[in-house]
């Protein structure tokens, strides 16, 4: 994931700035982790740069990838939002805003953003939402979800903790019944983002909790990671 | 339109740059309620360059052939066949970006209405946004006319769309599948990114397709009953998942009838590996092979 | 105001007149009164919409004049005055329910979709720039839009060549337009005390197009629509759909019926003069 020179006399506007998000859909909740260090190769720009931001009462989204794409994605995101808002009188639901981000990131199809995107939300049935993204807007619903650096650290891992992929010891049909509640799954990304930042350079300096919930709407909790 | 993609070609691009501001402010939807923005036309954002079409196929990936620096979501089985009671359309569930597996769970099967389905294998943005494209379409056809559209004219319209993008790095391969109105026979086409749209009564597509293929020319015949098709199709599959490695996950499956298409449950590749070989079960490979290579009493 | 004043300012679609009217959307409001009728009646489980086609010939087609049209599988609309313009406004809303469903993955709202054709009213004059209108001259049609949100809340709106939007309970446009709504609105008060049911609703809306319409009512010179509760692929949707010919025909049997049956009561001693008659 290190940042690449150009390539030949290539125009290369991309730079990965490293940091990681993780999302886990519960019942009736859904949290969402991201680091908060912005780095460029082996130098740390910043300790604080939230990837994970506020959308609507009911959505978070959350970035990794190039920084200066992140950011100008999420202020069209923003806008067209407001703007939805003003149209129809109503405020969107997460299906909508995933759907509208992935049309979003396609009329960029060929000068895509450099991001990996996720939203996390409650649906209109009350369940938690977690919507994963390629950088060209393939989207899919899924329970759980690691993007940016230390995703190949903590998929595999949530994979096996939450998805119970591969595993003989549980039968499928009984895999609702070990899903976490919401404490624990707070638990599992504070543990597993101090995991990252021990493991993954572009990880680390602070992690950004939000928990979103039907009755307690979107709270953020920040909690220190190792800064070396 | 053609102005448009000379633009996108421009090797004379010299006034009119597409500034990201401009292409996202007219784009399809997102105008909303707004007065005189297009319905029918995307418009997409173009990288400031003489050639950005160069440069969208030199920095996004949709094979896993390049080491772009955005990689897109793909690979793929995927295959469809007509037989006497209709379509059966069948397809694994796996998409890599580079040699990452970016998921195990994608829906390869895009529900374009209650009577037509279209697979996805090549890039899924491309397929998935261009088949919701065509169900936009189809919908204001039946809204228009009072009926369904053929399965014909939906490939037909899907081709002429991913058409006006040739060259430009689209990938994209599916098969159109359906029933038409007040016909006794089921329809199925491929089209694909290169504009190339053929009509069969078998196919399958993907980087596993070959495999896939194998297994379904060995064992089809129109006369199948449902059941008979739906394995077929589930070992099609299943021999592709174990021998591509960008095939795999879970085996996905549809049948469609003349009143509509209906869909099955997902089927686990691993579960399925135990279901067709038993032996293999909690045995290291090695002797798995001893098992099957070597059956007891004969030396080598 | 004066005549002078009238035709001096109504010759182009850029002028105010110096009282501040505007005559050109006023005639395209008087176009309206020359097309047939139409009514929308909103209840609390669905909307209404009916409408008189003027079958002129025996030769021609009832099937192929179209009064009410589907917008969308939750949304229809009912058209009277200059219907070819219409054509222009439908397929510019079902353009926006379809873009709306492609970017959003849920149904336009109906005010939505109702706001978007009256913004489309006021496309019409000179073009200026890069903006093209639609329409040299304002459309001469008004639309009576009704549908039903994911939230089962059922709506009914009125949009004018003016570009004005409003939401309603009881609508009557076209060449019976007053009559019917005066009628509409006594009965929906004495009858239905406000508060009609669907298949109240189709029957007031019939009753009242009856009184109206020229002709004699029959199943082939309307059209009755209705929004409510339904069922897509098993799913719980709101359906916009057209009543089916059997249930249309016991309808206006049913009017007809009452209607004898009051004339009788009405007429009181003279029905034996009637009876003497045949």
């Amino acid at each position: 994931m290190v940042p690449t020179e150009h390539h030949g006399d290539q125009w290369e506007p991309y730079v990965d700035n490293g940091g990681s998000t993780l999302a886990i859909a519960g019942e009736d909740f859904v949290v969402i982790g991201s680091d908060t260090r912005s780095s460029d190769g082996y130098n740390i720009n910043t300790r604080y740069d939230p990837k994970a931001f506020k959308f609507t009462n009911n959505t978070v989204l959350a970035t990794t990838g190039y920084r200066a794409d992140c950011k100008s994605m999420a202020k069209s995101v923003q806008a067209q939002i407001t703007k939805y808002a003003h149209d129809h009188g109503k405020e969107m639901s997460v299906e909508a805003m995933a759907q509208m981000l992935s049309i979003m990131m396609y009329q960029k199809r060929f000068f895509s953003y450099y991001v990996f995107p996720i939203v996390a939300g409650i649906d209109k049935e009350g369940k938690g939402a977690v919507y994963s993204y390629d950088p060209v807007g393939n989207m899919e619903r899924v329970g759980f979800r690691a993007f940016g650096s230390s995703s190949a650290l903590l998929q595999p891992f949530i994979d096996d903790q939450l998805g119970f992929k591969n595993r003989a010891d549980i039968k499928p049909e009984e895999r609702e019944l070990h899903l976490p509640d919401l404490q624990q799954a707070k638990n599992i990304i504070t543990d597993v983002f101090n995991g990252a930042a021990e493991r993954d350079i572009y990880t680390g300096d602070g992690l950004q909790l939000f928990t979103i919930t039907k009755e307690g709407g979107i709270e953020l909790e920040e909690l220190p990671l190792k800064r070396d | 339109m053609n102005d448009f993609k000379q633009q996108f070609l421009g090797d004379t691009l010299t006034k009119t740059l597409f500034s990201e501001t401009e292409a996202s402010a007219t784009t399809n939807g997102l105008g909303s309620t707004g007065s005189g923005f297009e319905t029918t036309a995307h418009k997409f954002a173009l990288a400031p360059l003489q050639k950005p079409v160069e440069f969208a196929k030199t920095h996004i990936d949709n094979t896993s052939e390049t080491q772009a620096r955005i990689q897109a979501a793909h690979g793929t089985t995927t295959l469809a066949f007509k037989f006497q009671h209709g379509v059966i359309v069948c397809t694994d569930s796996r998409a890599t970006m580079g040699n990452v597996i970016a998921s195990q769970t994608v829906k390869k099967v895009i529900e374009i209405n209650e009577f037509l389905l279209g697979t996805m294998a090549g890039g899924a943005a491309d397929c998935s946004f261009w088949e919701r494209e065509l169900g936009r379409q189809c919908k204001l056809y039946a809204l228009r006319n009072k009926k369904r559209i053929t399965v014909a004219g939906a490939s037909k319209i899907l081709r002429n769309m991913v058409l006006n993008y040739k060259g430009m790095g689209l990938s994209m391969g599916t098969m159109i599948c359906g029933w038409d109105e007040d016909t006794t026979d089921p329809a199925l086409f491929y089209v694909d990114s290169d504009g190339q749209r053929l009509e069969n009564h078998l196919f399958s597509v993907g980087s596993g397709s070959t495999f896939a293929y194998s297994v379904l020319d060995a064992g089809y015949h129109y006369n199948m009953e449902v059941e008979e098709a739906k394995e077929l199709a589930r070992r099609a599959i299943y021999h592709a998942t174990y021998r591509d490695a960008f095939s795999g996950g879970y085996v996905r499956m549809y049948h469609i009838k003349q009143d509509g298409w209906v869909a099955f449950d997902l089927q686990d590749v691993g579960e399925l590996d135990i279901h067709y070989y038993p032996e293999r079960k909690g045995v290291p490979d090695n002797q798995v092979q001893e098992e099957i290579i070597r059956p007891a009493g004969v030396s080598v | 105001m004066s005549e002078a004043s009238r035709s001096d300012y109504d010759r182009g679609v850029n002028t105010f007149s110096p009282e501040g009217r505007f005559y050109q959307v006023e005639y395209a409001l008087e176009a309206i009164k020359l097309g047939s009728t139409a009514i929308g009646i909103q209840t609390s489980e669905g909307a209404v919409l009916a409408a008189e086609k003027r079958v002129t010939s025996s030769l021609l087609v009832p099937s192929s004049i179209e009064k009410i049209v589907k917008i969308d599988d939750h949304v229809g609309c009912a058209v009277a005055g200059l219907t070819p313009d219409s054509r222009i406004i439908i397929e510019h809303a079902r353009g926006q329910a379809q873009s709306h469903k492609f970017t959003y993955d849920e149904p336009i709202l109906v005010r939505s979709v109702s706001q978007s054709v009256c913004d489309l009213a006021l496309q019409f004059g000179e073009s200026v720039g890069e903006s093209k209108p639609k329409m040299s001259r304002p459309f001469g049609v008004a639309l009576l839009i009704a549908g039903m949100d994911e939230d089962e809340k059922p709506s009914l709106y009125h949009c004018e060549p003016t570009g004005t939007l409003v939401k309603t309970r009881l609508k009557a446009i076209g060449g019976g337009q007053e009559g019917a709504q005066s009628k509409l609105e006594a009965d929906f008060e004495k009858d239905y005390n406000e508060n009609p049911t669907l298949e109240q609703a189709k029957h007031l809306a019939l009753k009242v197009l009856k009184e109206v319409m020229e002709d004699k009512i029959t199943k082939t010179n309307i059209e009755l629509s209705f929004v409510t509760m339904g069922e897509i692929r098993g799913k719980k949707a709101p359906l916009f759909q057209y009543e089916n010919e059997e249930a249309l025909g016991q309808l206006i049997e049913r009017i007809e019926r009452e209607k004898r049956e009051q004339d009788a009561l009405e007429f009181g001693e003279s029905g034996d003069r009637m009876e003497e008659d045949h």
